[in-house]
């Protein structure tokens, strides 16, 4: 077996895990218990896996564990806490973008990563951000509202 | 399977042997070991080599480090400006997250006939630079790929970068990519064209075909009906239909063969009007 020892940082917190050379990302975060992030289809289709690498959104399934040693990993957890949510996690509640939350994860990180890049997204910008997250659930409509919404209020700078 | 983090591009190589494969993005190559479709020895990560992700101008060319992403020619405005229809290319490849990782080399090497970024890179006359312990050597990407999923590079060579020609004030372009939906779409068609444009005849024309044959390809036969020429109706019309009788489509989930072929036809003429800045005959 070839097995190697890993370090990565994940939502502010050192890990260090042994990895198979074959195992996913994905797979190994769930092992060592970040089952936030989904795994679903593990072929890139569905963004329940998104994760932010080094402040970069991808999709977990999609490289080795070993790819990723020395990085910093952020989780929807990392994005916000129950206490002390992001502005998306906040509207995502408001709006009624949750059905059966599946989808939450990935759609929190690649909602984060858009906001992140661009303040004032168009209704368009927003579903070009969001095309790598499958939401069987909602038809999208009180996603993207949210994430418009989650916009305003950063720009806002209004936290309540 | 074994992994190996390259430090730097002679590590790469001298790993590169006895069933290894290379990984950068991963975007292909994770999920075909996860589900067996691929069997490899070693991973060897190439990821982590800065030096080959960078997109420059040089020497009047372009140069596209192996490893930039698609997310890199997005941000680009060399790309943008230089480069359009790659940098349309980009836009319309897969959705963020797969395009932060999807790196250039990694797209061509996977050899799909629907590689998104091969029209534009073909019709940009692209050159692959090649590395092995042997040495350096490179292809022209038209002669780059052999046969469906299969490329003239050998196992242990790596694609350092990719060169291509930038396109001047006077050039001509165009690209389109036939797909069922906006985006995380393999292409059922995709199409680029270039027109080096010289005192309003067209001194070069370069048609760059993908997801119509068993490989992306240039279409010459119907670049020959361009070249020389002040293009009008009646070369835009001999072009399309040269480009529809060089198509070799398969029928699959996302079309038929001979859907793909008329649209094949359609699409270049489309584009070499939307090039010409000519009226489309139909409302597209
Ligand atoms: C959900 C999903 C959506 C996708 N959508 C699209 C799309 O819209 N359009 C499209 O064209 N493709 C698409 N792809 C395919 C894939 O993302 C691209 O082909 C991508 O560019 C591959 O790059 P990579 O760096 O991830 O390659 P990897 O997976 O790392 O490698 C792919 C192959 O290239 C080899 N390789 C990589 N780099 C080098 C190098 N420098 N030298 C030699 N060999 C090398 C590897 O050994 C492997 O065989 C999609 C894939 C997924 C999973
Ligand atoms: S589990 Fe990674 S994209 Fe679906
Ligand atoms: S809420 Fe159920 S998949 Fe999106």
């Amino acid at each position: 077996m070839n097995t190697y020892e890993i370090n990565m940082r994940v939502n502010e917190k050192d890990e260090t895990l042994d990895v198979q050379g074959d195992e996913t990302l994905l797979r190994a975060l769930r092992r060592i218990g970040y089952v936030e992030v989904k795994l679903s289809c593990e072929g890139g289709d569905c963004g329940a896996c998104a994760i932010l690498l080094d402040g970069v959104a991808v999709n977990a399934c999609l490289m080795f564990a070993a790819q990723a040693d020395g990085s910093e990993v952020t989780t929807v957890r990392g994005i916000g806490t129950e206490d002390d949510l992001h502005p998306v996690q906040e509207q995502l509640i408001e709006k009624g973008g949750v059905q059966c939350g599946f989808c939450t994860p990935g759609v929190v990180v690649s909602a984060k990563a858009l906001l992140d890049e661009n303040a004032a997204p168009s209704r368009e910008d927003i579903q070009r951000g969001l095309a790598g997250n499958l939401c069987r659930c909602t038809g999208y409509k009180k996603i993207f509202e949210a994430v418009s919404a989650a916009a305003r209020q950063m720009r806002e700078g209004d936290d309540s | 399977m074994e992994f190996l983090r390259a430090a730097s591009v002679d590590e790469a190589l001298a790993a590169a042997r006895d069933g290894a494969a290379f990984v950068a993005g991963g975007t292909n190559l994770v999920p075909d070991v996860l589900f067996g479709r691929k069997k490899i020895s070693r991973a060897v990560d190439i990821s982590r080599l800065d030096e080959l992700r960078y997109i420059e101008e040089a020497d009047g060319k372009i140069r596209i480090g192996a490893l930039a992403t698609v997310t890199d020619l997005l941000d680009s405005d060399l790309i943008r400006t230089a480069a359009s229809p790659l940098h349309e290319s980009a836009l319309e490849f897969a959705g963020p997250l797969v395009r932060n990782r999807a790196s250039v080399a990694g797209n061509l090497m996977d050899a799909s006939p629907a590689a998104d970024l091969a029209p534009p890179l073909l019709a940009q006359d692209a050159i692959v630079e090649l590395v092995s312990v042997e040495g350096e050597r490179a292809l022209p990407l038209s002669e780059f790929f052999l046969d469906y999923r299969k490329t003239a590079v050998r196992p242990e060579e790596l694609v350092t970068a990719i060169v291509i020609d930038p396109l001047g004030a006077e050039d001509r372009c165009a690209y389109y990519k036939l797909q069922l939906r906006r985006a995380m779409a393999i292409a059922v068609v995709g199409v680029a064209v270039v027109l080096r444009m010289n005192r309003g005849v067209c001194a070069e024309a370069v048609i760059g075909l993908g997801a119509v044959a068993a490989i992306p390809y240039r279409a010459h036969a119907a670049e020959a009906h361009l070249r020389g020429k002040e293009i009008g109706e009646v070369e835009i019309e001999s072009a399309a239909a040269a480009a529809a009788d060089s198509a070799q489509p398969i029928d699959d989930v996302r079309a038929s063969a001979s859907y793909r072929r008329k649209m094949c036809g359609v699409l270049v003429r489309r584009m070499l009007r939307k090039a010409m800045g000519m009226p489309q005959t139909v409302a597209v």
